[in-house]
């Protein structure tokens, strides 16, 4: 006999539910991550990042800790949509010659596979660039943070991976906000516009935003004309 | 019975037709292709189906087997892929719906069944949908034995629900939300059955124990995980919304939380 | 061809002495259904499980009766010709349930619905089946708001009804254009309850190819799985016959493709006797005919006439277009024949007018085989939205189909074979003439006489399937010896092989000709002579090409293929050379009916003002033919013999209709 946890989470529902979940969670991660990035710009020599940088050193375990789990939505997020996906191929084994949309798909629907293992890619890239430049287990130096990462996004490849990156991103947020609160069940029609909207400002507010950093490195090389 | 009005053009269209041929569940599958000429706009596509298969046979060819029967876009039978699509290229319209001026000359079609491996071909574009029966059988109804029912007007529901009721309840089972899922996945087919009972003070007391069992009846056959996608209400012939799969997430995640425990006293399913 | 029949009484013979007792109730007629439910002998409950009831069909009648059986403790098996229960054509009604609830408070009762049904049917019913049709009526209402079915409703919650087909009541309840889906979903879903919890076994793609009658009484039917082609026996200790309508005979019909006389017709010739095969009705609002590609025809819901006024051209061979012609130049020929019901007469005699109409020379469309249908004047008066709010989905179709829009340009519509009265004969419990044989819904001939009111065949069917049949069937199961019979039985056997013999030879017949081909003809033959109107020389005639055809038929169809695998060419022509013999019977039973009744138009028999009379002295019966095995019907002996079972008017005064 199963336990009630573990036949939800066998359902496909239940995967479902799950993988909305930490989406939601981890849009909320990059959230935070972007206003925290945002101090690049605050001046020249990378001081308020510096200052910011610190604060999440000085948080200690708590910084761990919060590693750990970010990690673990991170991965549970892409078992799922792993899964999912292998499970969908098994059913339909036999393809169609041809699909063409009657209206329900967009792009952003149909490649969260893609886009996903792209943002997959991405990630190893950045978390090699900022996180691991000093192995695992130490933090990189605040101090001269904001000029690692200027260094890195004002090479054409740098900007090119970051930006493409987050292009992946934006299209994958397209659909997922409001895609996570369909599977929690949230819709009403009184609503439906809002959530899309949401969706549409998150996606590209977020994505925008992150894609500003490579977009700026590479024009400025951290010389920001207003600071 | 001669020729009918001719307010439309005469001419009739020429098309070239890439049919699905499988002899049998095990057989392997292929397209061949037909010519066939002078189709009258005015026919259904079921109907061009029709004149071609006189046709073969006469040549002595076997006809192309499909299924139909009400040929009024209600009783769910029919539902081929056109040229990809389910039901075609219109909206809200059965295979049987569909007409032949919705064609040009010249134009090639193509013509498969609905794939899914909860679907397996019985033989050309004859698909087995018994999935969806299977999946009804355990929990797609109201417990009510024959005799025990109470007035009818002694149950109020509201119009707005009984409305929505209906919205769901307008189901035909053909199956086109699983062809045209990316996913193959029946969640709107469940949900609009979860919707249309789950709506009414009728269906309430079984609302946690129906959707349940629906759902693990739906993943127990192998359709996939719902995307969000949507192509499955695009698809619909009767345009149910994809509100209802909402809806069903939402008792399916309710009813996984509340749902007590069976006991030996007969609590639980 | 034939040798020509010399005269219709050579046609066949009159039994002696009528097998027929309908066991009807007497006494009072209200009492009559409480009183006869109260001596049909019981099961007794431990006893149940070992009964076993064969369900052939699966729409209203069907899965009612299946579901119901299974919840009282039966055991039961369903066969279904579809791939699943719910694609039966009961999903297809449109308009409604009558039931006699009164909710509007306009003076509806159990006695007006008996009363508007005997009188709607022609006073070819029989009173005590119509009396308890309309007094389970309600409770029919009841059970399918129960399982849930979201018939429309009022603001305030309550349900909500509707005049329809002409009753000067509002007693129709109604799902949007789509009442018979949501009733039909409402029996489906109780069905597959019963066989998810196992008390149901369900066979879908199934067709019923025999009857199997073992000492006389029903044991078994012999089925062919249309996938894989495999020939199996069922027995068990009643069959139930829910089957349908034979309207295909006609080849165009607003049935579904599937819909077909097979089963009927196979307990038929096992001797169950078939009545007043005569009377069809034929619906005078469909789309009409559009070219020799047609497959069906398509029913748009009689509530159309409520707004929309029927008009021909005043003069003959008028080609104009609508808009063209003037008023004055227009004949509303309903308005002006009928000026109390004007556009809203019963079916039968606005089909009838139609038809008169496309005769006379004065059809419109291209082939001049249709009437206008208009709402220039509706739409003039109450806006194109009200229109569009009460009919828009019909109006939708109309424009898919015939790529017209009805807002602009007349309706073009033109009576079609819709529903047909006739069918097995049946007693007060539903039994036919063979014993443990149930025939329900509209496979039997019981309560629709000679003409069926709008919106009361659903209601028939379910009250067959949920409120009669679960008592009736007891008297069989209790009153009978049913002595334990198994598939191995000499008459599974040669039941078996004898399907096994008409399938193969279909398919090593070799001939030139599609199976459809033959069915169009047989179709045509039928409409032109076996339709609307009918007259002893066309029907003559139509007899010597129906023989003519079928032995074409059974010498050069061709039928490609194998028996294992899907092969629907195969399962057509099995039904296809049950229809020519069914036309048969049909055309016989119209040239001995020398009345007008209903939806049975004989030529004769009109009064001057070309209306349909009846002729209560001679025909005021139920006509019961019997298929007589040895009889070759061309030449030799008749086929049949013709067992008639009297009618007696005690509540309803024989009367002639009027609609003037």
């Amino acid at each position: 006999m199963m336990s009630r946890c573990q036949v939800f989470l066998r359902s496909s529902i239940g995967k479902k539910l799950l993988m909305a979940l930490t989406g939601l969670f981890l849009i909320g991660f990059l959230v935070a991550h972007l206003a925290g990035n945002l101090t690049l710009f605050v001046d020249a020599d990378g001081g308020a990042m510096a200052v910011y940088a610190q604060k999440l050193a000085d948080l200690g375990p708590l910084l761990w800790i919060a590693e750990v789990g970010l990690f673990v939505l991170f991965v549970v997020h892409l078992g799922l949509g792993m899964r999912a996906a292998m499970e969908n191929r098994e059913a339909r084994p036999a393809r169609y010659k041809d699909t063409a949309p009657k209206g329900g798909r967009s792009p952003a629907s149909v490649t969260m596979i893609a886009t996903g293992v792209v943002i997959l890619l991405f990630l190893i890239v950045h978390l090699i660039d900022f996180r691991l430049v000093d192995g695992l287990f130490a933090h990189p130096e605040p101090a001269t943070l904001a000029k690692v990462v200027v260094e890195r996004l004002s090479s054409p490849l740098g900007a090119a991976i970051y930006f493409f990156g987050m292009v992946a991103l934006g299209v994958h947020l397209w659909h997922a906000f409001q895609s996570a609160l369909q599977t929690l069940g949230l819709r009403h029609p009184a609503y439906d516009k809002s959530i899309k909207c949401v969706g549409a400002v998150l996606a590209v507010g977020v994505a925008g935003l992150f894609a500003a950093f490579p977009v700026l490195c590479l024009i400025y090389k951290g010389d920001w004309p207003w600071s | 019975m001669s020729a009918g009005h001719d307010d439309h053009g005469s001419g009739g269209l020429d098309l070239t037709l890439h049919i699905w041929r499988q002899e049998s569940s095990e057989a392997q599958g292929r397209f061949e292709t037909y010519p066939l000429h002078d189709v009258s706009p005015d026919m259904s596509f079921l109907e061009m189906l029709d004149v071609l298969n006189e046709q073969l046979v006469r040549e002595g060819r076997e006809p192309v087997e499909f299924d139909h029967d009400c040929r009024e876009g209600i009783c769910g039978s029919c539902g081929v892929m056109i040229n990809g699509q389910a039901h075609g290229p219109d909206r809200e319209t059965a295979t049987c719906q569909l007409h032949m001026r919705r064609f040009k000359s010249g134009e090639t079609i193509f013509i498969e069944p609905f794939r899914a491996r909860a679907f397996p071909v019985l033989r050309d574009l004859v698909v087995d949908r018994s999935a969806f029966d299977r999946i009804m059988s355990k929990g797609g109804f109201v417990s009510v034995n024959t005799g025990a029912a109470r007035d009818a007007n002694s149950i109020l529901i509201p119009k707005e629900n009984a409305d929505l009721a209906m919205d769901a309840a307008a189901c035909i089972g053909c199956g086109a939300c699983v062809a045209a899922c990316p996913n193959a996945a029946a969640m709107l087919f469940v949900g609009a059955k979860i919707s249309h009972l789950g709506l009414l003070p009728q269906g309430r007391p079984e609302r946690s124990r129906r959707v349940l069992a629906m759902v693990a009846q739906m993943d127990a056959e192998g359709f996939g995980n719902c995307g969000n996608i949507y192509e499955c209400e695009a698809a619909c012939p009767k345009a149910i919304s994809v509100e209802n799969i909402a809806r069903l997430n939402r008792d399916y995640l309710i009813a996984s939380a509340t749902e007590r425990p069976p006991t030996a006293s007969g609590g639980g399913a | 061809m034939q040798t020509t029949s010399k005269s219709p009484s050579d046609l066949f013979t009159r039994a002696t002495t009528s097998r027929l007792d309908s066991k009807c109730p007497t006494g009072p007629m209200a009492e009559r259904w409480d009183k006869h439910r109260f001596e049909l002998k019981l099961v007794n409950p431990a006893n149940k499980r070992k009964f076993h009831a064969l369900v052939v069909g699966s729409g209203l009648a069907g899965a009612s009766a299946a579901a119901s059986l299974a919840e009282l403790g039966y055991q039961v098996s369903v066969f279904s010709i579809h791939d699943s229960p719910r694609r039966a054509h009961s999903i297809a009604a449109q308009g409604g349930i009558n039931a006699a609830k009164n909710y509007p408070n306009d003076g509806d009762s159990v006695r007006r619905l008996f009363y508007d049904t005997v009188k709607g049917g022609d006073f070819r019913a029989r009173e005590s089946n119509v009396h308890r049709l309309a007094q389970v009526s309600n409770a029919i209402i009841d059970q399918c708001v129960a399982q849930g079915v979201p018939f429309a409703r009022e603001y305030g919650g309550l349900l909500d009804n509707r005049s329809f087909g002409g009753a000067q009541v509002s007693r129709t309840f109604y799902a949007r254009g789509q009442t018979g889906q949501q009733l039909l979903l409402g029996a489906y879903q109780s069905l597959m309850r019963q066989v998810g919890l196992g008390k149901v076994t369900l066979h879908a793609r199934h067709e019923m190819l025999d009857l199997v009658v073992v000492d006389g009484v029903a044991r078994g039917i012999v089925t062919r799985d249309v996938v894989s082609g495999e020939i199996e026996s069922h027995a068990g200790d009643a069959v139930l016959l829910c089957t349908g309508g034979y309207g295909n005979v006609f080849y165009l019909s607003t049935n579904a493709k599937k819909s077909n006389v097979t089963a009927a017709w196979r307990a038929h010739k096992r001797g169950a006797l078939f009545a007043n095969p005569c009377f069809t009705q034929i619906h005078p609002t469909c789309i009409p005919v559009s070219g020799s590609h047609q497959s069906k025809l398509t029913l748009m819901s009689e509530s159309l006439r409520n707004d929309g006024r029927v008009w021909v051209p005043a003069k003959k061979g008028d080609s104009r277009s609508a808009d063209q012609i003037p008023e004055s130049e227009r004949d509303y020929y309903l308005e002006r024949r009928y000026p109390s019901f004007g556009n809203l007469v019963p079916r039968d005699i606005a089909s009838r007018a139609a038809k008169q109409m496309v005769d006379d020379g004065r059809g419109v469309g291209g082939n001049g085989m249709s009437v206008f249908l208009d709402f220039r004047d509706a739409i003039q008066r109450e806006g194109a939205d009200k229109i569009r709010e009460r009919y828009g989905n019909l109006f939708q179709m109309y424009e898919r189909i015939t790529a017209d829009d009805p807002y602009r340009i007349p309706m073009r519509i033109y009576p079609a074979v819709h529903y047909t009265m006739g069918g097995l004969w049946v007693d007060y419990n539903l039994e036919s003439t063979v014993p443990g044989l149930f025939v329900l819904g509209e496979a039997n001939f019981s309560d629709h006489g000679a003409n069926r009111l709008g919106a009361s065949a659903l209601m028939q069917g379910l009250a067959d399937g949920y409120f009669v049949i679960p008592y009736t069937i007891g008297a069989h199961f209790a009153g009978r010896k049913l002595p334990k019979v198994s598939t191995d039985h000499e008459a599974f056997r040669e039941a078996e092989a004898a399907v096994r013999a008409r399938v193969g030879k279909l398919l090593a017949t070799d001939g030139r000709r599609t199976v459809d081909q033959f069915h169009r003809q047989l179709g045509l033959v039928m409409w032109d002579h076996c339709g609307m109107g009918r007259n002893e020389s066309g029907l003559l005639a139509a007899l010597d090409k129906i023989r003519g055809l079928r032995e074409e038929f059974h010498a050069d169809v061709r039928v490609l293929g194998e028996n294992e695998s899907v092969n629907m060419s195969l399962e057509n022509a099995g039904r296809v050379a049950d229809y020519f013999e069914l036309a048969e019977l049909m055309v016989i039973d119209a040239l001995h009916r020398r009345e007008s009744c209903g939806g049975h138009f004989r030529e004769e028999y009109q009064t001057e003002e070309g209306e349909a009379r009846r002729d209560d002295e001679n025909f005021c019966y139920v006509a019961a033919w019997e298929h007589a095995a040895s009889g070759s019907g061309s030449g030799g002996a008749p086929r049949w013999s013709l067992h008639s079972e009297p009618l007696t008017f005690e509540e309803v005064k024989l009367t002639q209709r009027s609609y003037k």
